[in-house]
């Protein structure tokens, strides 16, 4: 096939690109940003380009004035080159119109706030994963089509459409105008050789991109779990459903406030919302490149990619106003988001690429949480079911396939290991397991990937309330016994502490200490979920007993120790075989959404059959919350096995 | 036709708390109080023994408190001007079943007092009286953990009552009281859940429950009243159901609380209207005391002397079966 080299101003970048390929793809390609949101459309104007040597065909637009054309300006996603080519691209083509956002975020990123993602370690699933047929949202197919003869000679896009028909029953097929205006010329300079990718879109199938030759081999999406407190990313191959990396990294919103409803607030400022979607898109976007990069996998090659996460954060990333969630009565502007394109809400991939976000349940319920039930086939089992997904919100779903009830709980950041001193994200030297002597107090730690201890993760967190508890450093109100005397106990600037790692001995600027201000956070982020999950137990006339398997959920990487976690009070006291630790079961089910049109449905069956239970306005939570502010219970009857 | 009542059964009962130790018990005491070990609801005599009376504690300053109305001062009279005095006349005058000494001098804000000076104002009150004595400090944690390990000490055998721990500030009186042999108070603010923590907390430092008395904090008439009384009466049908973490006697600060409400203060001539002061602030006090002791209050903690003989005849025709 004809390849055309294309240069880059001002960043000087050459890239090789096959004939019939957008200018716009192949500065995707090159890892050059163009700014669009039509996702290629050719009507939003944004991703002008000035032509300054060589030849190309462009498609007439309204969105290049009569002076920009004799400059020389096309739009570079209607341009398709015709022979090596020099462009320019402007100023405003390369900056996001919103500059206060973007110089915001430059701003941060120099301050460090802005820090690379970093690969977090996922413990193998232990959930069933090929439960759904595999079709993904985007698919790819490479059709070598027979050539019109007078025999044969039905229009171009029925030539397409007959193609695709004869390896699926596709009865309803769409294409927008953009693919269909240039459908003539790229069949004809590609040797009717070309692969079409089709996106589920709301019930239809659409022919999103023709791309010329054959690419089919290479179609990748992204799963996002886009929490308050960590974004998670992950790279998968379409094809073969094949994982290729998984990053997280802090949600960089967390500067603008550091809970949701603080969000919403800064959100209804100037520019707020601006800044607060600028800050979650540049997130994904860097991961996406790195991923891509990293595997050596080209950005046009990625087409789909599937979001869960809150009601607020889905709001945000498709920079809709999230205002009314937080006025009563309480109502989204979207709970179920039809399918776009990733272009429209900023992220860099295929332009034409989709994305999708899985469906909310209510406000304060989001679509991660039906990832959640979906991953781990709440609705399919008649077992009685408890999913507790423990993050910045902690959800709670119940029931079976028959009911399902939820409720959330706002616990703070500190289980995703934000808002305490030493804490870190579950990823490498985050330390996740701890033992103290009861004797010596020495401790005895074991870190993510054995690397050199950085700090603390939640698990991590987990066993040292519990082992500080077991050994009477702390009381059950979580406060540091002032009568002991040890090297490791001291006051610190923010009380009392209890040094975990000492600097000497790590490498750390600072020892790994956890104090009192610490495990008070921690004691209320504990009670908060505790007291959800029994104030849902309760509201459905049942016990804890009853329950039959308790999956947990969260950023907690490859470790959480059940039964520290039960001595703390996080989990309530059951056998310890019901307990399932599925890790991120938000990512799981987006993954298989993204992977699987038939869990896309059973994802909307979900969200619309899960009944929101509001605890905000229980009297008996505030009750419960406070009681379960104690190590591990005020009600230590409810903790027989940790007495 | 006579009518059956209907009767509950309780399975727990309240612990009972012991204050003041006689001569032959290591003390000086001529009298102690045994506090609480009810088995049912309050006055509910069908339903279970009510061993012990409600006791009234008169509560008495180690400096003549300045933030009292005239009319309070002068029910007292003039020995308001010395704790030893003042004790005296609330035992032999005002027939108190305990005394309730308040360490206010120890305040920084205040004379901030010596401790060894406290300590024996904590001794002479001793001397001089021979009912039971309840000690408190002047609410300021860091110099109540200076005076009252001392006060504590110098009242070792006399079985008092000391306090107050609270959840924040608990382990140095603890420790006190565990090494002297007294009882403690726990204070939570208005909330069932910390009064519980607190004392599992304090009987985690090895100090039998029959040695932590409850003080729930309240609210006078008029100000929160209700929701104290609410508190008092799900900790104590918690502790009949068997409870112990909850099964302790309850101290109510009634005067302290009584005497900060402006319908008790403000004066005849401010508020022509309301009737006379002196009569308003007694029943003020005395309604507060009332209600609570409906709520299971075991020791009312009171200031005037005229709304403490109020309570007392009202306890003494509750008592009757």
């Amino acid at each position: 096939m004809e390849k055309f080299k294309i240069t880059f101003f001002p960043d000087n970048k050459t890239i090789e690109v096959e004939k019939g390929k957008t200018i716009l793809s192949a500065a995707i390609s090159a890892g050059i940003h163009i700014n669009s949101s039509c996702g290629g459309d050719g009507v939003c104007g944004r991703c002008k380009i000035i032509l300054k040597k060589g030849q190309l065909v462009s498609l007439p637009t309204g969105r290049i004035t009569a002076e920009e054309k004799k400059k020389g300006y096309h739009l570079s996603c209607l341009a398709v080159p015709q022979s090596d080519l020099e462009v320019e691209i402007p100023k405003e083509s390369r900056l996001d119109s919103e500059t206060i956002a973007k110089e915001d975020g430059y701003l941060l990123r120099l301050k460090g706030v802005y820090s690379e993602s970093e690969d977090v370690a996922q413990g193998e699933s232990i959930l069933g994963e090929e439960i759904f047929i595999h079709s993904p949202l985007a698919t790819k197919l490479y059709l070598d089509l027979p050539k019109p003869n007078l025999e044969d000679k039905i229009s171009d896009l029925e030539r397409i459409y007959r193609a695709v028909r004869s390896y699926q029953a596709i009865p309803v097929l769409q294409t927008g105008i953009a693919n269909i205006r240039r459908l003539g010329e790229l069949l004809r300079s590609s040797d009717w050789k070309v692969t079409v990718m089709l996106g589920k879109r709301n019930g239809t199938t659409e022919i999103v991109l023709i791309e010329p030759g054959d690419t089919s081999s290479e179609n990748y999406g992204f799963a996002f779990d886009i929490g308050t407190t960590t974004i998670c990313g992950q790279l998968i191959d379409v094809n073969s459903k094949k994982i290729l990396g998984t990053k997280a990294a802090y949600n960089k919103q967390a500067s603008f406030g550091s809970d949701v409803i603080s969000r919403i607030i800064f959100a209804q400022e100037a520019d707020g919302l601006e800044k607060l979607h600028h800050a979650v898109i540049d997130e994904m976007n860097i991961m996406i490149q790195e991923l891509a990069r990293e595997n050596n996998i080209d950005l046009n090659d990625v087409t789909c990619c599937l979001c869960a996460g809150n009601t607020t954060m889905i709001h945000l990333l498709l920079r809709v106003d999230p205002t009314y969630i937080r006025r009563e009565p309480y109502v989204p502007t979207a709970n179920f988001v039809p399918v776009i394109r990733a272009a429209e809400a900023g992220i860099r991939m295929n332009p034409r690429g989709l994305l999708g976000c899985v469906p909310g349940i209510s406000s304060y319920v989001g679509g991660d949480l039906t990832a959640g039930a979906l991953a781990c086939g709440m609705d399919k089992t008649d077992k009685l079911s408890m999913l507790i997904d423990i993050g910045t919100n902690g959800e709670i779903v119940l029931g079976n396939k028959d009911w399902l009830i939820s409720c959330a709980a706002s616990a703070g950041p500190c289980f995703e290991g934000s808002g305490v001193s030493c804490g870190v994200r579950a990823s490498k030297g985050a330390i996740q397991r701890i033992k103290i002597n009861p004797k010596t107090f020495e401790v005895e730690y074991a870190t993510i990937l054995d690397a050199a201890a950085k700090g603390i993760c939640g698990s991590g967190y987990i066993d040292a309330i519990a082992e500080l508890r077991r050994t009477g450093i702390i009381d059950r109100s979580g406060k540091i016994n002032p009568g002991l005397r040890h090297p490791r106990l001291r006051q610190g600037e923010y009380g009392k502490e209890f040094v975990i790692a000492f600097k000497e001995k790590v490498g750390t600027s600072s020892d790994i200490i956890i104090n009192e201000v610490d495990i008070e956070n921690l004691k209320r982020a504990k009670g908060a979920i505790y007291a959800a999950c029994s104030t849902l137990v309760r509201h459905m006339q049942l016990d804890f007993d009853e329950l039959e398997q308790i999956f947990i959920a969260g950023g907690f990487g490859t470790y959480l120790d059940m039964p520290n976690a039960i001595f703390i009070g996080l989990l309530p006291d059951l056998a310890r075989e019901k307990f399932v630790f599925v890790g991120n079961s938000s990512l799981v089910g987006a993954r298989q959404i993204l992977l699987s049109h038939e869990a896309i449905i059973d994802a909307e069956n979900i969200a619309r059959k899960i009944t929101y239970f509001e605890l905000s306005v229980e009297p008996q939570y505030m009750d419960e919350y406070v009681a379960a502010l104690f190590f591990p219970h005020t009600d230590l009857n409810k903790f027989p096995s940790v007495q | 036709m006579a009518i059956e009542l209907v009767k509950e059964k309780w399975s727990n009962a309240v612990a009972t708390v012991v204050i003041g130790a006689t001569k032959e018990e290591g003390g000086s005491r001529a009298t102690v109080v045994k506090c609480a070990g009810e088995e049912g609801l309050p006055f509910l005599f069908a339903e279970g023994k009510i061993p012990n009376r409600p006791v009234i504690a008169m509560e008495i300053f180690d400096l003549e408190p300045d933030d009292w109305p005239e009319s309070l001062k002068q029910a007292i009279g003039s020995e308001i001007k010395s704790p030893v005095d003042w004790a005296l006349k609330c035992e032999k005058e005002f027939k108190a079943d305990l005394i309730c000494l308040r360490l206010s001098g120890a305040h920084p804000d205040a004379q901030n007092r010596p401790v060894d000076e406290l300590a024996k104002t904590v001794k002479d009150v001793l001397r001089a009286t021979g009912i039971p004595l309840i000690v408190l400090g002047c609410g300021e944690d860091k110099r109540d953990n200076e005076v009252l390990p001392q006060c504590s000490q110098a009242a070792k055998g006399e079985r008092i009552l000391i306090g107050e721990a609270a959840q924040e500030n608990y382990k140095t009186l603890t420790a006190s009281v565990l090494a002297d042999g007294h009882s403690i108070i726990a204070q939570s603010p208005i909330d069932i859940n910390i009064a519980k923590q607190l004392n599992i907390l304090i009987s985690d430092m090895a100090l039998p429950l029959e040695r932590i008395v409850i003080n729930p904090t309240v609210g006078a008439l008029g100000y929160g009243l209700e929701y104290a009384y609410s508190i008092m009466e799900r900790a104590r049908l918690a502790a009949l159901c068997g409870d112990k973490m909850l099964a302790m006697p309850f101290i109510c600060f009634v005067g302290l609380e009584a005497w900060r409400a402006k319908e008790a203060k403000a004066l005849t001539e401010e508020f022509p209207a309301w009737g006379s002061q002196i009569e308003r602030g007694i029943i003020w006090e005395a309604l507060t005391a009332t209600t609570f002791l409906q709520a299971g209050a075991d020791i009312l903690v009171m200031r005037h002397p005229k709304s403490a003989e109020i309570a007392r005849r009202h306890i003494d025709e509750l008592m009757v079966v």
